[in-house]
């Protein structure tokens, strides 16, 4: 031990090696100093007392153990079959969406007694089960998965024909118990419980951090506006066979989206049965040219820069020529109009004519600050990317001004309704629910006074325009009839016969800047006229009808008192000229 | 010292101390273990007990959402009930009822109101 010691090449380690040769020969020193005895006893007394120490620690920790156990940990076991994403509601609290707890089967093909028996029993109890995948997990060497989702019922019944080597693990299925309602707005998750479509794409990681059902995710829809705005679309769609159709409700204060369709639907409870066109969100992912929907927006700008007032007057007795087009009436009034009159006739001359005293700069700047050359502003990610002209000229103002030469998504016309009619603020659209007291702040885009006007204008219109078939006896419903004709690329030019009709209604008109006010779109792409409508499909005949039924059926819900003596004063009213309302 | 001179039984009263105080704290920790152990059962299985139910009410939560659907609803509504949404005039505020009723008399007495 010396010698090793001796030999150490570094003379740094010197001190080690003298606190080694204190230590062994303490000993010996102290029984030549005659204190062998008691330094003995001191030693063995310090040993003790550490080991004691140390026994009394993991004792009491041991105790500690056993008599006070870590709830956590028993927690944890048990959150085995805990929530990954949390419940969606609407905004009353009805269950949109939840995790429930369903189980996967798995095989161990070492326990299996009974291939052939086994086989024949998981088919018969599985019918969707594929053979080849069962094969494939009894000739495997290591316990493998089989199938998932299997419902609590499923389960047992499995269970109950006593296969050895079948087990089930619990696992979280996302199901969705309205099916096709509200799908739309709901979306879908993976198998993995990541949100792809809608809200739960939209709000995936707050779903996912406040999973307890306890905290429900509420939505901005009310399950009653949905379901009715449902009803009445796909009526409406079934009426008029278009491609596909949208209906929108807001609140235009708050932005909240109360209602959203889009037709045709989906059941999220399978989405991969569904085609890519029913998935389509039409709402948020699709644009149009809207068409006169648009003439809201030009008369609401001419209003606002002062270019016009509600008396000022435009010749619309003959065609219009601005930029490279000529811009004609559908059905020509052939006279001079007021800026009311040019709004309930729709004349596409007298917006052009407004339009061209506005001028590109201002028209433009009006469109951005309104947020229709950008994709509406949602929590929606499918929210879609308008197309705009690219250069703002006489052509781009003359088009424009009725809707044409630019596409917008439903949602980004109704968030810009929305400004033109809750006293002149641009805020954002949500899907989800705002506390009751929330006040949304939003930027300026249109004076309250231009706001104002715009409701009385837009009442006008269906008590004595080419909305009239949206009119609701007890409510004052204004609105604003759009039909967009197609741009067919393989024509070069616009479709006659194939058209996107809309209309876009506000209700209740009445009463000041701080009331309530709700928007409504209903937008069909190429609808098909039919014996009822005289063969026409533009918005006053198809979108219409169907935005009126759908006020009145959502109203009460909204608390919007419909009043008897005002139903009948408008019971009897109707339009101006029917099918007159391009 | 007296613990470690003093003798009991031919053993050092210190051993005998130290044996003491080692078997009283197996016994201690065997019984708090094992009355610990009972507990945690019964906690387990209440435990699992509320999971159980709670899944079973999640799932009637589900199934009710499912069979409330507004679209169920109204088809069965009207389909056997001929029920449908409130229009205008089957509705009226408790102030203009006496208006009403005192401009349609006869209807009240004819019970068509």
């Amino acid at each position: 031990m010396s010698f090793t010691l001796q030999s150490l090449p570094i003379p740094n380690w010197r001190w080690i090696k003298d606190l080694v040769w204190r230590i062994e020969h303490a000993f010996e020193r102290a029984r030549a100093a005659g204190r062998a005895e008691n330094d003995t006893r001191l030693r063995i007394f310090v040993v003790l007392a550490i080991f004691s120490i140390a026994f009394v620690v993991l004792a009491a920790g041991a105790a500690k153990m056993v008599i006070f156990p870590d709830v956590s940990r028993i927690e944890a076991v048990g959150r085995e079959g805990g929530l990954d994403r949390a419940d969606l509601v609407d905004r009353n609290g009805a269950v949109l969406a939840l995790d429930l707890e369903h189980y996967g089967l798995y095989l161990e093909p070492h326990d299996i007694w009974d291939v052939g028996e086994t086989r024949r029993a998981l088919l018969a109890a599985l019918p969707d089960l594929q053979a080849a995948r069962l094969d494939h997990a009894l000739n495997s060497k290591h316990r493998s998965f089989l199938v998932g989702g299997l419902t609590p019922t499923a389960k047992a019944q499995i269970h109950d024909l006593g296969l050895p080597g079948v087990s089930f693990e619990p696992e979280q299925k996302r199901i969705y118990p309205l099916g096709s309602t509200a799908a739309h707005v709901i979306g879908f998750t993976d198998t993995g419980g990541l949100g792809l479509e809608g809200a739960e794409a939209a709000f995936n990681d707050e779903i996912r951090k406040t999973a307890d059902p306890r905290t429900p995710f509420a939505l901005s829809v009310d399950l009653r506006i949905q379901a009715a705005l449902e009803d009445e679309l796909t009526k409406a769609a079934q009426e008029f066979h278009p491609l596909g159709a949208v209906g929108v409700v807001t609140n235009v204060k708050t932005g909240e989206v109360l209602g959203m369709a889009s037709w045709p639907s989906f059941d999220p409870n399978h989405p991969g049965q569904a085609t890519d066109d029913q998935k389509l969100n039409r709402a948020a992912s699709a644009v149009y040219e809207m068409g006169s929907t648009f003439k809201a927006f030009t008369v609401a700008i001419g209003l606002d820069t002062g270019v016009a007032t509600p008396d000022s007057t435009f010749d619309a007795r003959v065609p219009f020529h601005l930029g490279y087009r000529t811009i004609h009436d559908y059905h020509a009034a052939k006279k001079i109009l007021s800026l009311v009159e040019v709004f309930q006739h729709s004349s596409n001359i007298g917006t052009a004519r407004l339009a061209e005293q506005i001028g590109p700069k201002r028209l433009s700047q009006y469109f951005i600050a309104l947020g229709l050359t950008r994709p509406a502003k949602i929590e929606l990610k499918e929210s879609a990317m308008p197309l705009i002209p690219h250069k703002w000229d006489d052509d781009a103002v003359a088009s424009t001004s009725f809707g044409h030469g630019i596409d917008v998504s439903p949602l980004a016309l109704s968030r810009a309704m929305g400004a033109l009619l809750n006293g002149g603020t641009l805020v954002p659209l949500t899907i989800h629910k705002l506390p009751a007291d929330a006040k949304v702040a939003g930027p300026r885009v249109v004076s309250e006074k231009t706001s104002q006007q715009m409701l009385q204008i837009m009442r006008a219109n269906v008590t004595g325009g080419s909305g009239g078939k949206a009119d609701v006896p007890g409510l004052s419903v204004g609105g604003k009839t759009g039909t967009g004709e197609k741009y067919i690329k393989a024509l070069g030019g616009y479709s006659q016969t194939q058209q996107v009709s809309s209309f876009a209604a506000v209700f209740p008109t009445d009463g000041d800047a701080k009331t309530d006010r709700y928007f409504v779109l209903i937008l069909l792409d190429e609808p098909h006229g039919n014996a009822a409508t005289g063969g026409f499909s533009t918005g006053g005949w198809v979108a219409a009808p169907a935005a009126g039924r759908v006020i009145d059926r959502i109203s009460p819900f909204l608390h919007v008192q419909r009043q008897a003596n005002l139903a009948s004063l408008v019971a009897q009213t109707k339009p101006a000229n029917p099918g007159d309302e391009r | 010292m007296i613990l470690f001179t003093r003798r009991v039984w031919g053993f050092r009263l210190i051993d005998v101390i130290g044996v003491g105080l080692l078997i009283a704290l197996i016994l201690s920790v065997y019984l708090a273990k094992t009355f610990a152990g009972r507990e945690r059962g019964e906690i387990a299985r209440v435990e699992a007990e509320i999971a159980t139910e709670h899944n079973r009410v999640r799932l009637l939560q589900a199934e009710v959402a499912h069979l409330e659907r507004p679209d169920r609803i109204e088809h069965l509504s009207s389909t056997y009930l001929g029920l449908g949404p409130v229009k205008t005039t089957h509705e009226i505020s408790p102030e203009a009822l006496s208006s009403v009723l005192s401009a349609k008399p006869t209807a009240v007495k004819e019970g068509r109101l």
